[in-house]
């Protein structure tokens, strides 16, 4: 269909004219000024003192607090030569122990500190290299490592997130999601056959306890829905 | 005295020409006012004999005067309009919503440093603004604004129109031949070039036209399409409405066709070595030509001055009120109503927010008197003075249009130099040439005589 001449510059002055009445989007900053949401903590950036140092103390909080690891650190050496890198995240609780002891003289102790075995990673990125460090195939992966190692250790899934390239985050949220995978390594049998009955035992108390404080309409759906299973 | 010395050194060379022309002005007038109360009487009966003069010097100060807010009132309509097509906000800072930005502008430009540069034929290249100016201005003059109130009803207006319009491409070359720049010379050949192509359709649009009226007064064509909006010409003439008005758009260099100074393309062509208010008055120019333009169109297709729905004589109200008959009364009246009006005008407000201050209520009064004194003297005008209803429906429709420029600016991308031409030579033209033997073949099989 051959369209009209001067169908597309009256369709797109109707779009103008539509835009023309519609609310607008600026936002008078000094009069109006917006909601900041909660969780915002500003624009992230190193500061100086008055003597134009920087103010950072290399205590690597911030690397390790954060949740998705973009915050990385790194410098130049005394003689301004090298760009160095300060090593992998899982280092950077050394690395704070280091620079702490070169800044005050003494150990101090870091609280937010959680300190994880290593492991022998041979297996590991066998394993990798089976599934080809696919992200997408997570679940398989973490699968796979729990059968190797018996659990998820934490080093497993940093370098699961290294090969991978998927967020720290993001690995520890889909392992913590499926029952089945497990941070620690099992308990002894009957400790475990224990366990099991206990949690077992919790679930239908807080079902029942669930079931009880949401009343008349849930107790009637529960029948109807035995009803409909017998 | 160091602190008005030290202004004084501030100002630019225009300022200070204008700082002691504005005050040398103001004496001269003074001493005019003085000579007329003195000897009046000659000069008076010297006047009423040679009437012309006084309408001729009217006539170009009140264009002249009239042309700079015209073209305020059109950039501040250009920023805000565009802005609110993007979703803007736009000017918001400088008066109510921002209008006062474009004198702003118009300040600045004025101090701006008036640069000429090395090399440039100094005379061509200060006189090229005023000759693109003057074209625009001059135009202004034979445009009927409303019955009775225009600069002069010639009968050959519309060609004088088109030929001081044609001025402008003088002007443009003789900017870009002046400063001293390869870039700018080839601006203003390229300018030359499309307005004088465009100059061609835009013509030949209008003999239609001219056929139809058998009048070149523009006054006169106003006239013809008195009555029910049926009469307005562009229902006789919609193709050659269509044509003028692309060809239009063209003339006054507005999107899609304003390639002579594109300037996010070419760096403003012509006006490349311009700045300050030498470069202000071809920004003035352009707006000015915007309004002319509009108003052309309103005045050949869109009935001019006239309502578009004749009332019946038997619906029309006639005000008998003439103020000048209530003698001593009026005085009193003058004297007495806005008081009396403002008083009673804030009392309720006053009485009604015990939080408010008298003075506060005082304000609210006096701006609600100036409001509704606006609105009675407005409609009595409206009503019974026929000028001020056939001005008001003038620039309704001639800032509508003013409006769609605008409107075209804020939607249409701009198009090639040979689209542009294509387009003038290869479909404005055969189209304004069958327009024309159109007309004129229905003009005879119709009307043989």
């Amino acid at each position: 269909m051959s369209r009209l001449p001067g169908l597309g510059i009256a369709m797109g002055m109707a779009l103008t004219l539509k835009k023309f009445f519609e609310p607008k989007a600026t936002i008078r900053y000094p009069e109006v000024r917006l909601d900041v949401p909660p969780k915002f903590r500003g624009r992230l950036q190193l500061l100086y003192d008055e003597y134009g140092t920087l103010k950072c103390e290399t205590c690597f909080q911030c690397a390790q607090a954060c949740p998705i690891e973009c915050i990385d650190m790194g410098g130049i050496d005394t003689k301004g030569r090298y760009h160095i890198h300060w090593g992998a995240p899982e280092t950077y609780g050394e690395r704070r122990d280091e620079s702490a002891l070169r800044r005050s003289g003494r150990p101090v102790p870091d609280q937010a500190y959680a300190h994880f075995d290593p492991i022998h990673p041979v297996k590991l990125e066998a394993i990798l290299e089976r599934f080809d460090f696919d992200p997408s195939r997570m679940l398989e992966i973490l699968d796979a490592t729990q059968a190797e190692y018996g659990h998820l250790p934490v080093a497993a899934l940093k370098l699961i997130s290294q090969r991978t390239g998927a967020w720290y985050a993001m690995i520890y949220g889909t392992a913590s999601y499926y029952r089945h995978l497990r941070f620690e390594p099992p308990a002894a049998e009957p400790l475990a056959a224990a366990t099991a009955t206990a949690r077992a035992g919790r679930e239908t108390a807080f079902l029942a306890g669930l079931d009880a404080s949401l009343a008349g309409s849930s107790r009637r759906r529960g029948r109807a829905s035995a009803a409909s299973r017998s | 005295m160091t602190a008005v010395a030290r202004s004084w050194g501030r100002l630019t060379l225009a300022g200070k020409i204008l700082f002691t022309v504005i005050p040398i002005l103001l004496l001269l007038t003074a001493g005019l006012v003085l000579v007329v109360v003195l000897f009046g009487k000659p000069i008076v009966d010297f006047l009423a004999a040679n009437i012309w003069l006084v309408r001729f010097i009217v006539a170009a100060s009140a264009v002249l005067l009239m042309s700079v807010p015209t073209a305020f009132l059109i950039i501040y309509m250009e920023m805000k309009v565009i802005a609110l097509m993007n979703l803007r906000i736009g000017p918001d800072r400088v008066g109510p919503f921002g209008s006062l930005l474009s004198v702003v502008h118009g300040l600045k430009v004025l101090m701006k440093e008036d640069f000429s540069p090395t090399g440039s034929d100094r005379l061509v290249f200060t006189l090229a603004p005023v000759v693109v100016y003057m074209s625009a201005v001059m135009s202004l003059l034979v445009l009927p604004f409303a019955p009775g109130l225009f600069g002069a009803d010639i009968n050959i207006g519309l060609l004088y129109l088109f030929a001081v319009g044609g001025l402008t491409v003088v002007g443009l070359l003789m900017a870009g031949w002046s400063s001293f720049n390869k870039y700018s010379l080839l601006g203003g050949l390229r300018s030359a070039a499309q307005v004088v192509s465009y100059e061609i359709p835009l013509t030949l649009s209008v003999v239609g036209l001219l056929i139809l009226t058998g009048t070149m007064s523009l006054n006169q064509i106003s006239l013809n399409q008195a009555g029910w909006f049926t009469n307005w010409y562009v229902f006789q003439q919609p193709l050659g409405a269509l044509i003028f008005f692309i060809a239009a758009t063209a003339e006054g260099n507005r999107t899609p066709f304003d390639l002579t100074e594109a300037d996010s393309e070419i760096v403003a062509g012509f006006a490349t070595e311009y700045s300050g208010m030498r470069f202000g008055f071809f920004f003035f120019a352009e707006y000015v030509n915007v309004f002319i333009v509009s108003g052309l169109f309103v005045a050949l297709f869109l009935g001019g001055w006239n309502a578009p729905i004749a009332w019946p004589e038997a619906w029309a109200i006639h005000l008998t009120f003439d103020p000048g008959s209530t003698g001593m009364g009026l005085l009193f009246a003058l004297l007495l109503v806005p008081p009396i009006l403002i008083l009673a005008l804030a009392a309720p407000f006053y009485v009604g927010r015990s939080s408010l201050p008298w003075w506060q209520a005082l304000i609210i009064g006096f701006v609600l008197f100036n409001v509704l004194a606006i609105v009675v003297v407005g409609g009595w005008a409206f009503i019974s003075l026929d000028w001020v209803a056939g001005l008001l429906w003038f620039l309704g429709k001639t800032y509508l249009f003013v409006f769609t420029f605008v409107w075209m600016r804020g939607t249409l991308p701009r198009v090639r130099i040979d689209q542009l031409m294509g387009f003038a030579w290869k479909w404005l033209l055969p189209a304004s040439l069958l327009n024309l033997f159109v007309t004129a073949l229905a003009v005879i099989v119709i009307n043989p005589r």
